[in-house]
This record gives structure tokens, sequence and C-alpha cells, in this order.
């Protein structure tokens, strides 16, 4: 009985991970005794953990992610720091709002990943051409949802501080700020997975170094199983942000739980 | 005078909107006649009207039609596999807890990162030809679909299914008359987003490794410094994602008028 009640609120949790064993071990078993496979084509998950053990031991992963984490900084901090301003300032002045809002959707819905060619070449290989891509790639959800965010601040709130004699600094804090966090929180976690999109384009294209590099070295040169690290650690850097935000999203408002903003 | 305020207060957002796009061109057009462009950035530098006249070049001699055929059939084939394996695993997945414990890891996993970190290895194993392209642009555009089918099917009214199922509905019936058009809105706002991810698949996807196709062609002019023919190939994805974005969000607010609005997302 208890181990029942027990499977039944962990099913969930307990099916998913015999699901990722079961997929490893019928990986690696199918692969070794089942059928006789090229190296250079395929891997098994032993030789990926043997892999693992060296790169993580080693130096040169951690150099990379290094380089990759620099320049994202920094093209996300551009992001942060030019995308917030402008959506506020479209979703509280009505005709800014109307200039730039067909021109920027443009943008946003068009793969502007389709410039990195030209990003790199104007600004070389290296940091600066990187930073640029991922800046373009994740602006435009914080000025969106920055937007959204305060576009969708209750007027009643905002009429409740005038009426009693509330500052237009007062109004900034108390009301809409508090309001446009969530979207903002929900705007940096779609920023995060452009972004990462920004740094593999922009180290597969041109560059020597950094995660994407690594990844597409790998590749080039059929060591399988280092690719698959790199592919792992990078999945698992998206998965635990993307989580961490989504985490903290509920806790800053927990009131729009069920609200999906994607 | 009043009919002309009359006019402008009408339809202010429009001609605000078209107006901030015009003056954007017409400035970025203008900038060599304000600046004499030092040799290293004229090199790098085209004008809105320079890239017209290649476009109408490119299209003359064949070229863009060429590299077009190949990036449309890597996105049609790409996308329509998509559709045919994430509608019926996000409806099975949906309908049984099961599966979907068992299947959620995956999923998960393979959403939140960016699936253009497969590139490399599917193209050690499809090649550089098509296959390659094809499958990136299906793993890009998959996940959207399955998860808002999902989601949709999650989102049935339980009193509905509960309803058919007492007048003896087998699953197949709840399937048909409750849970597919229930998920229709949802499908559809995933079908967006995956047909965004499809562009990006194609894009990145012949950057790397291919000769034809008009990622290709980009990444070939950058190289040799025809920065018009980047912006001819930007302008054509550019519209291609704009028709296919807004002609699918028109389809979606037809379906969900009953659905409050939602952030912008593509």
């Amino acid at each position: 009985m208890d181990v029942k009640e027990i499977y039944q609120k962990y099913r969930r949790l307990v099916l998913g991970v015999i699901s990722l064993i079961s997929l490893v071990a019928l990986w690696e078993f199918a692969l070794t005794y089942v059928i006789t496979y090229d190296p250079f084509f395929f891997t098994t998950p032993s030789y990926i953990i043997v892999a693992a053990k060296e790169l993580l031991l080693g130096d040169r992963l951690w150099r990379d992610l290094a380089v990759s984490s620099h320049a994202f900084l920094w093209g996300f901090s551009a992001a942060v720091i030019i995308g917030i301003p402008i959506g506020a300032v479209m979703g509280w002045r009505r005709r800014v709002e109307y200039a730039l809002d067909p021109f920027l959707t443009g943008l946003y819905a068009s793969p502007l990943v389709a410039l990195a060619p030209l990003i790199i070449l104007v600004f070389g290989v290296g940091l600066t051409s990187k930073a640029v891509l991922i800046f373009l790639l994740s602006v435009f959800p914080f000025i969106f949802n920055t937007f959204s965010g305060v576009k969708s601040t209750d007027q009643l709130l905002v009429n409740v501080v005038r009426s009693f004699g509330g500052k237009e600094r007062h109004l900034y804090f108390k009301v809409i700020l508090p309001s446009t966090l969530p979207y903002l929180v929900a705007g940096a976690r779609l920023a995060i997975g452009r972004g990462i999109v920004g740094v593999i384009v922009g180290e597969f294209f041109a560059s020597s170094e950094g995660i994407g590099f690594a990844i597409a070295q790998f590749g080039d040169t059929y060591r399988l199983p280092e690719m698959f690290v790199g592919i792992i650690i990078l999945s698992l850097i998206a998965v635990a942000l993307t989580e961490a935000l989504r985490k903290f999203e509920l806790i800053i408002a927990p009131y729009r739980a069920d609200m999906e903003i994607r | 005078m009043t009919g002309v305020v009359n006019f402008y207060r009408e339809r202010e957002s429009s001609i605000l909107g078209i107006g901030f796009i015009v003056l954007f061109l017409v400035a970025w057009e203008s900038i060599p006649l304000w600046v004499s462009l030092p040799k290293g950035v004229s090199l790098f530098f085209t004008t809105p009207s320079q890239v017209a006249v290649k476009f109408y070049e490119l299209m003359a001699d064949g070229t863009i039609q060429e590299h077009f055929y190949i990036s449309a059939w890597e996105f049609v084939v790409g996308l329509g596999l998509s559709i045919a394996v994430g509608l019926p695993f996000g409806l099975i997945m949906g309908r049984s807890r099961t599966l979907d414990a068992l299947l959620d890891p995956y999923v998960t996993a393979l959403n939140a990162t960016p699936r253009l970190i497969w590139l490399p290895l599917l193209i050690i194993w499809a090649g550089i030809g098509v296959w390659s392209k094809i499958l990136i642009v299906f793993l890009g555009a998959v996940f959207p679909l399955l998860i808002n089918t999902y989601t949709g099917v999650k989102n049935v009214d339980r009193v509905l299914i509960n309803m058919v199922r007492s007048f003896g509905a087998r699953e197949w019936h709840v399937m048909k008359i409750v849970v597919l058009p229930y998920s229709v809105p949802f499908i559809v706002a995933g079908l967006r987003l995956a047909v965004g991810r499809a562009v990006l698949g194609v894009v990145v996807g012949e950057f790397f490794a291919a000769t034809k196709g008009l990622g290709a062609m980009i990444a070939r002019a950058a190289t040799a410094y025809q920065v018009d023919v980047v912006f001819v190939g930007m302008a054509i994805f550019m519209g291609i994602s704009l028709i296919f974005t807004f002609a699918i969000k028109k389809l979606e607010t037809n379906l969900s008028r009953w659905r409050p609005e939602q952030v912008k997302t593509f």
C-alpha cells in the first residue's frame, strides 16, 4: 500500500527516469552486441562517459565555455539595457508605439540570423561579432515583453496613485514596474534561448574558440563522443537557465502561474 | 484643414507606422549623400536602392529562383515531416499519462536547447545534401507543434469528454469530436512558431554545408563582399517569414477570439 502510494505520487519522475535509463541501456547494448557500427558515424554511451571525464578534467572545455559566456554576457546585457527602455517608451507613449511597432515586429518576425555572415564580415572574427549577433537576436523579446507589460498595467491602479497625489516616480516604481516584472522575466527566458542560438551560429560560422566552435570542430574531426559531451553540456546549461527563470517567474508572480506566456 | 486633421486622426497608427519605415529607408539611402564614407566602410555598405536593383538582376538571370527552389523544398519537406510527427505525438502525450511521463524528459530537454547544435551531427549522418537541412528544419519545427498540441489537449474541458464518454464514445470518438476541435487554436499557434524555427533551420543549415539554397547564397556573397546580395537574401527570408507569420496569425485570431490576448512570440 505504502509503496503504491509513493509510486502514485512520484509516478512521473519514476517513469521519466526509467525511460532515460532504458534508452541509454538499449543504445549501449544494441551497438555493442547487436549491430556492428562504424565509429565514424555512431558512438555508445560508455565512450561518451569516457570522453566526458576527459573533457571535464581537462581545461579546454572550461576555456571554451568561458569564452562563450563572455560573449553571451556582453550581448545579453546590451539587449537588456537597450531593449527595456525602448519597450517601456513604446508601452507608455501611444505615438511611439504606432511608429515603432510595425518596424520592430517586422524585424522580430524575420530570421535576423541571416545577417550573421555580414556581421562577421564587418566586426571580424571574435568577441564583438558574436556579441552583436547575440544582442540582435535577444533584444526583441525584451522590447516586446516590456511593451506588453507596461501596456497591460491596470489603468485603475494608475488612477488611484494619481488621485492620492502620487508623483510620476511613484507611478513608475509602485505600479508599472511590479506589473511589468513577470513579463520581463518571461522575456528573459525567451531571450536566453535566442541568445544561445546567436552563440552557436556565431561560433559555427567563424570562430576559433567557444563551445559552439568546439562542437563543430569535434564534428569535423569525427570525434563523436566528445561532440556528444559538448551537446549534452550545452543542453544542460540551457535547461538550467530556462527552468531557473521559470521558477523565478512563479515566485515573483504566483498569481500568473496559470497564465501561459511563451 | 479639419478634413486633413480628421484624416490623420483616423489613421494615425498606420501613418506613423508606415512613416517610420519610409523614414528609416530614406535615411539609410541618403547616408552616402551626407557623409563621404571611407573606403573601408563603403566596402560593407549598400543602400536600399542598390539592393532593389540587385534583386531585379538576380531575378532576371534566374539565380534567385534556382536557390529558392532548393530552400523551399527543404522548408516544405521538413515542416511537413514535423507536422506528421508532432501532431500525433502531441495528441498521444496529451491523452496518455504514462506515455507523457515516459517521453517528457526528452521533449523538455530537446525543446529547451536550440536544436541547431545538432547540425554538425546531422551533417555527419546525412551528408551536405538537402537531407541534413530537412532534418534540422524538422528538429526545429517539431517541438513547438508537439508542445502546443499537447497543451491544447491538456486544456480540453473534462466535462465535454465525460459527456461524450457517457454516451458510449470510444477513445477515437473522443479524439475526433472533442479533443481535436478543441486544440485547433493551440495547434495553429504552434504552427506559427514552427514556421519561424523552420526558416531559421533553412538559413543556418545552408550557411554551413550547402552549395545551393538562399542561405548558401548569402554566405557566399558575404565572403565575396557582395553586401547587396546578402541583403537581397535577407529581404527574401524576411518577406517569406512575414507572409507566413501574419497569415497564420490571422487564422489564429479567427479561430481563437475567445482567448485573452497574448504576448508576441515568434
